[in-house]
């Protein structure tokens, strides 16, 4: 029922997609055979290219999950500034299902029988409890055992992927019929997924990143990694309209304001962040209670303390002054190098977050961890230039999108 | 010329939003420069068609931003690490995790608080009253409709400038004429607050010159709170009483509630003693309960000193000979035979009163639980 609205038309870049999702499934084949053939070459029984693989994966599941908090933000709070940008949000969401396949290998970690003498399991230390905190660990056993793990896991896949695939679908039906009450619908069901998907990615959070620490535990870990997975698929929003635009396509459709608009969340979940991580730091830096600060401890010793000092410096202040002036954000050149940066950043705080758990005394950092990351990031572009490939990039009969055009930032 | 001088500016009212967009472009190229817009509602790139340039505002929160940080920092290091220095929860004195909450709040106050009145301040705030509105199209300038008013103290402003606007299509034009009145605030309102402002000066000039002089009268007490009471100290005179002293006996037959030894039945219970000898046994029914009562108050009040075992080595003797104290005397190893071959009465009556420098601790453990501590001293140390 579209009254006198202005009429857009539908932008698909299938030649821009393809390349994207060809270069993409490259990278993917070349980068994890490298990094397995570099990881098989150190010889110990993989646990370096499983831990890359998994903070790999960790990092792609930050762009979809946090697509999906994207997307159902945008629909909760009837979000006009974005409309021409959410699509794109929609196809890092449509490669939800594509990342469970993608957390299959990780099975072959948490049942391989390899290093559990030496160190309880090959990332997870919680399968075969051993060492000084064994008692602790044993506690938590009704949680942390291998078939709840497992079952939890595709608990949270299935109710993201449900998620995903009834917000993308009902965004390309929107396309084909122009329904405003489709609008309607899915912001009314926005509100419970939101709900839902914040419990369930706590709980991914706690599971695949916090328990390769078992006799460690914060809450807000959760909050920590969705303050990361919004400020990256923000950045990940900036770089995929770069490129697309570059290959001659949104033009009209995404203009400066949208990369501002872009620009001031990065900018706000950088400082959300921030604010998050010293929350914690700071509390158990205050509370000096062993079983907390054991956590830190080995991060802020030797040899963890350079990279720790990236986590301020590299990851709050360095961004933070970067894109505080709307001059920058207002380029979408040097926006696009900021969220480059701050995705580069993202990635190492991830590491940060696990790698310290598993190799206290050395930074195992070498190719494994570069190869495993582009092949697997490279893997997320190729579905996700999939996605892309198959429908329009824009949103072009949301009823939204002329006020989504009409906007101007001051 | 003096129907000019008396004109404050010329209005030119527009129907549609195009309207004012398309005036301000026109009235920008000719090159006026004392003229403003004003509409119900933001306009779109009006800011561009009136060639305003962008403010200078974010420069001011940043400095005042940053300004607030280090202001939070600096009064905090001043305060905990300088001024006073008082150490909390063994943290160093000058820690900066510590004070990075209060440099965040006080960022985010010097920068919002700046924003705020800098805002005010650059638009010209606060003006009570402006002659434009006495113009009859004003009125509806919040309401429906653009107006566009140039000043009359525009060079430019002339006769050309009405031929130029009406050149842009408006609904209505209208001069407004410069108030009568000359702007100036009145001899009389300048005398009151001269001297109201003269006597705001008053109490910080009396509080400067109590700060530096010195005096043998007493301070001013602005809340007396009770520093001062109607009391007396001990040993103070009073000529109330004959006897001249302040300080008063019980009315003979007062006893405290809580004083026990005073129960004449049960002396020994109480002291410890009967007829001048000590007790040779525990005046109490001695069952498993009351022994470990006993054992859990050894470990309240008496481990502190002399150790969990009773060897004397408790954590306060610890800590002392770590500090080198060369006054401390140790505590006793309760384990000796000369401890154990006293009666139980005289291990009573010592932890009643105290001995040696071992204080009196009848005033905490209730005589019942003193005599479950002799006991176990007794029967399981």
């Amino acid at each position: 029922m579209n009254h006198t609205a202005p009429t857009y038309s539908a932008d698909f870049a299938t030649a821009a997609a393809s390349r994207l999702s060809r270069a993409g499934f490259l990278c993917g084949v070349v980068g994890l055979a490298v990094a397995i053939g570099l990881g098989l070459a150190e010889g110990d029984h993989m646990r370096h290219f499983w831990l890359s693989y998994l903070i790999a994966f960790a990092f792609v599941l930050t762009l979809g999950v946090g697509g999906l908090f994207f997307v159902l933000i945008q629909h909760i709070t009837g979000a006009k500034w974005s409309v021409t940008v959410r699509r794109q949000a929609e196809f890092a969401i449509g490669t939800i299902p594509f990342l469970a396949f993608l957390a299959l290998p990780l099975l072959v970690p948490l049942f391989s029988h390899e290093g559990v003498e030496e160190f309880g399991g090959l990332l997870w230390s919680w399968v075969h409890p051993h060492g000084d905190h064994a008692a602790l660990i044993t506690s938590k056993v009704p949680f942390l055992n291998v078939n709840f793990f497992v079952g939890r896991f595709v608990g949270y896949f299935l109710i993201w992927s449900l998620m995903a695939r009834y917000f993308k679908n009902a965004s390309i039906e929107q396309d084909k019929t122009g329904e405003h009450e489709l609008t309607v619908r899915m912001r009314t069901r926005s509100a419970l997924c939101l709900i839902v998907l914040a419990l369930t990615y706590s709980f991914a959070a706690f599971d695949l990143l916090m328990s390769t620490d078992p006799a460690w535990f914060s809450t807000i870990f959760g909050v920590y990694l969705f303050g990361a997975s919004f400020l990256a698929i923000h950045c990940f929003l900036v770089l995929s309209t770069l490129y697309y635009q570059r290959q001659g396509h949104l033009k009209k459709m995404v203009t400066i304001e949208h990369y501002h608009d872009l620009g001031k969340l990065m900018l706000a979940f950088t400082i959300f962040w921030a604010y998050i991580a010293f929350s914690q730091y700071m509390l158990y830096w205050y509370g000096n209670i062993p079983e907390e600060t054991a956590w830190y401890l080995i991060r802020i010793t030797s040899p963890w303390t350079n990279w720790s000092w990236i986590e301020p410096i590299g990851h709050f202040f360095i961004p933070f002054l970067g894109i505080l002036s709307r001059h920058i954000k207002r380029k979408p050149p040097l926006l696009g190098f900021w969220a480059f940066y701050i995705l580069v950043v993202h990635y190492i705080d991830l590491y940060w977050l696990v790698a310290p758990n598993l190799y206290p005394d050395t930074v195992p950092f070498n190719g494994v961890e570069v190869f495993a990351l582009i092949g697997v990031v490279g893997l997320f572009l190729w579905k996700y230039g999939q996605q892309a490939k198959k429908h329009s990039l824009l949103a072009h009969r949301d009823p939204l999108i002329s006020d989504c055009l009409a906007f101007q930032n001051y | 010329m003096t129907n000019q001088t008396s004109i404050h500016g010329i209005l030119a009212e527009f129907d549609s939003v195009d309207g004012i967009l398309h005036a301000a472009e026109k009235v920008k190229q000719e090159g006026y420069r004392k003229w403003d817009c004003h509409t119900p509602f933001p306009v779109h790139g009006l800011d561009g068609a009136m060639g305003i340039r962008q403010t200078r505002l974010p420069w001011l929160v940043l400095v005042m931003g940053f300004a607030g940080c280090s202001g939070g920092i600096l009064l905090q290091w001043w305060t905990n690490a300088h001024d006073y220095v008082y150490r909390i929860s063994g943290k160093p004195d000058w820690s900066l995790p510590a004070n990075i909450p209060v440099a965040f709040e006080m960022t985010i106050l010097f920068a919002a608080l700046t924003a705020f009145f800098s805002m005010w301040i650059l638009n010209g705030f606060p003006r009570w009253y402006s002659p434009l509105f006495r113009a009859k199209c004003f009125t509806r300038a919040t309401d429906d409709r653009f107006v566009l008013a140039i000043d009359a103290r525009d060079d430019l402003f002339g006769e050309e400038t009405r031929k130029l606007l009406e050149s842009l299509s408006p609904s209505t034009i209208e001069m407004i004429e410069a108030p009568i009145e000359d702007g100036k605030i009145p001899l009389k309102l300048k005398g009151i607050l001269g001297i109201a402002l003269t006597l705001l000066l008053l109490p910080p000039a009396m509080i400067a010159n109590a700060r530096f002089t010195k005096s043998t009268q007493p301070r001013v007490h602005i809340v007396p709170n009770m520093d001062t009471q109607v009391t007396h100290r001990g040993q103070e005179a009073s000529d109330f009483f004959a006897d001249g002293q302040a300080m008063r006996l019980p009315i003979s037959g007062t006893y405290a509630q809580e004083d026990d030894r005073l129960i004449g039945e049960q002396v020994g219970f109480w002291t410890g003693k009967e007829n001048g000898a000590y007790l040779s046994s525990i005046p109490m029914d001695v069952t498993p309960e009351f022994e470990d009562r006993g054992r859990a108050r050894f470990g309240i009040y008496c481990s502190a000193c002399h150790a969990v075992n009773g060897s004397g080595q408790g954590t306060v003797h610890l800590r002392a000979q770590e500090l080198l104290s060369k006054t401390w005397v140790g505590p006793t190893d309760l384990r000796t035979d000369a401890i154990k071959q006293q009666a139980p009465g005289q291990l009573f009556e010592s932890i009643s009163n105290g001995i040696r420098n071992m204080p009196s601790y009848s005033s905490q453990i209730p005589a019942a639980d003193r005599w479950a501590i002799v006991q176990y001293l007794k029967e399981s140390l």
